[in-house]
């Protein structure tokens, strides 16, 4: 990152994870100040969802020191849980709760009182689910499950974002919103890690490219430059 | 609440999250205790039905205990350390538990939705804790009926009053309820700690190898008489030897200081409970994710009814390895689903190394059968039963095509042919493990009979486990059945769903082989070799029959 930038919210440093023989990510090194954007990219099975586990808490590396806020990160940490809204690896909803009360409930986990009610409203309208409301999971399409997983970031606190995909499934209006959104949530300060196959989307959000092939960094830098590299990359 | 540059003070959120969630889940809550009161007077009401004259015979039989037999002296002798043995395999089967499963689990939802939040863990995870510990002490007490009941059974309390019997019982049932809440306190820890985890692994062989020298210093004390102290040792050896000796000194043994070791079962239970209690809270969220993901696709399974998907969620979890053994791909494209098949075992060795040991238990069963007739009917069913799953372990190509039929389009043949291609490296590899000590012991007879009767044999074993492999899917009608005068038909449907394959393979071979082990007539032998070719071709025709319609459904 320039020198000129803001003091890292999140770095990474040496971070390599292996999963018995299998080395799933290479040691590398990663910054990410509040309100700046990084993405990751690269084909499957190149890295991605491994560093982002790793940037969200999820998962310890094999090697390296994440540091977040100032402080070393470990699995489980209450702040992390606080702070770090994620989106991705949410594959199940309660069937028997509405798209309404799934929201409730993370805006209440983390400390929502009076104006829980607002909240919800306003990433229902925001997420354009407001029709769906009362609807309960089984009902919804793919596209409305993600947005309703979009939806849960917008009632809760975040300083740090981090994304795994989270275009998938979305029609291409949608997506268009995301990059919105996130353009705005960038502005408000909040800092976002994303892993996206959407170079629209990386290019419309991101200040910076992280380019994954084979778990190393094969390419990173202003969105249009490392865009090259993953062309390249084929 | 937006975002922000700052820091977040963490939210004292945990208890109007858990009201909440319990407020807005309680219909669901009502539904599933109706649904398991249904299910409990479901399984009275069939226990009634169908086993309450062979329980209120049982309760009879307490109340006058049998008398004792010739039977009884060698097993009183030989129920200390057989009864530590089994009480160590308990042990070790709860703390591997906590390995993949443990007391300490989270729903899918919950760990999707709740665990990412600031909610405190040690108010999610401790009741989980309480629910398995409380579900565990009670499941240990009604298994302490087994073995004490057992002991009574077999004359250990013979001429002794109905008191006797209710204070076995009881002792027994404490005795195992603390050995079940033990293991569950430690296995609290198996799953918050990867050291401990580590150690459970690593001590497994060795728990297993003390299992069978308790197994084995049994059968020694039950046929002859060894040293005292070897017993002693037994007993007191861990908290496994320490749920016995209330037992067998209840049951007429000699055990003076059993109220000491019932004393030190209870310490031990109490103590890793509380300590289980609190390690709870701790428990890693990355454990939790891999648990609720391995519950998860193994509840589907199980109430699919598919074995192998229960057998695939377990063996899941172990990712990471990488294939070592590769195999040049044939020129020939006759021999691909070979080398297919080969490559599966490959990356399956476990399941090789158990057929062919398999295998090889089945020859010997057949070597001692004897010269046929009535006296051969248990080892030659035994060892065809064995050789049977041998066979079915090594028919993992086929499997894997079954399991999704979409795996084998891009092959050039047709899905019913593959019933045929895929029987091949089973039997190859059943006649080279085999064929060994069946040529040994043609060489030592000077009969050739032994390899003939093992080269028609293997092939039918084979396609009796290719009809199980492509068997239709499960389908809910199954349970269903058909009303007869007689009951129900969904039980046997059910049963045949899964030994059908078997039942057309071993049943008839069984007859075979104990009329061609009798003694020589002639035409016997080749009889035989005609029936089972005309079997096993008959088998192998129905296996692709089965998958044609396998796949088109």
């Amino acid at each position: 990152m320039p020198p000129s930038d803001p003091p890292p919210l999140l770095s990474l440093t040496g971070v390599s994870r292996s999963y018995g023989e299998r080395v799933a990510l290479r040691p590398l090194d990663l910054a990410l100040a509040a309100g700046r954007c990084i993405a990751v990219m690269g084909a499957n099975g190149s890295g991605k969802s491994t560093l982002l586990r790793i940037a969200a808490g999820r998962d310890a590396p094999s090697t390296g020191h994440v540091i977040y806020a100032g402080r070393v990160m470990s699995q489980d940490d209450l702040v992390v849980r606080t702070e770090i809204a994620v989106v991705g690896d949410m594959v199940s909803a309660y069937p028997d709760l509405t798209v309404r009360e799934h929201l409730e409930l993370v805006a209440v986990a983390h400390g929502a009182g009076r104006d829980r009610d607002e909240l919800v409203d306003r990433a229902l309208a925001e997420c354009r689910l407001d029709d769906h409301g009362s609807a309960l999971p089984g009902s919804l399409s793919s596209g409305q499950l993600q947005a309703l997983h979009l939806a849960t970031m917008l009632v809760r606190p975040r300083r740090l974002m981090v994304l795994d995909e989270p275009e998938q499934r979305l029609d291409p209006a949608r997506r268009r919103w995301l990059g919105e959104l996130l353009h705005a949530e960038k502005q408000a300060g909040a800092a976002v890690l994303m892993a996206t196959h959407h170079v629209e989307l990386a290019a419309a959000a991101a200040d910076h490219v992280l380019v994954l092939s084979e778990g190393a960094v094969a390419g990173q830098g202003a969105p249009g430059t490392a865009l090259a590299a993953l062309a390249a990359l084929g | 609440m937006t975002v922000t540059r700052e820091a977040i003070a963490v939210p004292d959120s945990t208890g109007p999250t858990i009201s909440l969630l319990r407020e807005l889940r309680r219909g669901r809550g009502r539904q599933r205790a109706a649904s398991a009161a249904y299910w409990a007077y479901l399984i009275g009401l069939a226990v009634a039905l169908y086993g309450g004259s062979e329980i209120a015979a049982a309760f009879h039989a307490l109340r006058q205990p049998p008398a004792a037999t010739a039977l009884t002296v060698r097993v009183s002798h030989a129920a200390p350390a057989g009864l530590a043995a089994l009480a160590l395999v308990v042990l070790l089967v709860l703390l591997r538990d906590g390995l993949w499963r443990g007391p300490v689990t989270l729903p899918q939802v919950t760990v999707d939705w709740v665990l990412g939040t600031p909610v405190d863990r040690g108010r999610l995870l401790r009741p989980r804790f309480r629910a398995s510990a409380a579900v565990a002490v009670l499941a240990g007490a009604a298994v302490g009926i087994v073995p004490a009941a057992a002991l009574v059974g077999l004359g250990l309390l013979g001429g002794h009053g109905s008191g006797s019997v209710l204070r076995l019982i009881l002792v027994a049932m404490l005795s195992t309820a603390l050995l079940f809440g033990f293991g569950t306190g430690v296995a609290a820890f198996v799953e918050r700690s990867a050291t401990a985890a580590r150690w459970v692994r690593r001590l497994t062989p060795f728990a297993c190898a003390l299992a069978a020298v308790l197994g084995g210093l049994a059968v020694w004390a039950a046929v002859g008489k060894p040293p005292s102290v070897l017993s002693a040792i037994a007993v007191w050896s861990g908290p496994w030897g320490w749920t016995v000796p209330g037992m067998t000194a209840l049951a007429g043994g000699s055990a003076r200081l059993w109220p000491a070791a019932v004393a030190l079962t209870g310490a031990a239970a109490v103590a890793f409970l509380v300590l289980g209690f609190f390690a709870a809270a701790g428990v890693p969220g990355a454990a939790l994710r891999v648990r609720a993901r391995t519950i998860g696709a193994m509840s589907a399974a199980v109430l699919s009814m598919d074995t192998r998907g229960v057998a695939l969620a377990y063996g899941g979890r172990a990712s990471g390895r990488r294939a070592r053994l590769r195999l040049r791909p044939p020129r020939r494209r006759e021999l691909v689903l070979l080398w297919r098949d080969l490559l599966a075992l490959a990356r399956a060795p476990s399941r090789l190394a158990g057929a062919a040991a398999l295998a090889l238990i089945a020859v010997g069963l057949v070597a001692v059968a004897g010269p046929g007739g009535h006296a051969a009917l248990v080892p030659v069913a035994s060892a065809l039963g064995l050789g049977y799953l041998a066979a079915a372990w090594l028919c993992e190509g086929a499997r894997l095509d079954a399991e999704d039929t979409r795996r084998s389009e891009n092959l050039p043949f047709r899905f019913e042919r593959l019933a045929w291609w895929h029987a091949g490296v089973p039997c190859l590899v059943l006649l080279v493990v085999a064929g060994v000590p069946a040529v040994a012991a043609s060489v030592v007879t000077g009969s050739a009979r032994f390899v003939v009767l093992l080269a028609v044999t293997v092939p039918v074993l084979v396609a009796g486990a290719l009809v199980n492999v492509f068997r239709p899917r499960h389908h809910p009608d199954l349970f269903g059945g058909v009303e007869t005068p007689v009951g129900n038909t969904a039980a046997i449907s059910v049963l045949l769903w899964f030994v059908w394959g078997p039942l057309l393979a071993v049943v008839p071979t069984t007859a075979l082989l104990i009329s061609a082990l009798g003694p020589s007539r002639p035409g016997v032998l080749a009889r035989t070799v005609v029936v089972a070719i005309g079997l096993a071709v008959g088998l192998c025709t129905y296996a692709a029959v089965r998958a044609r319609r396998l796949r088109s459904a």
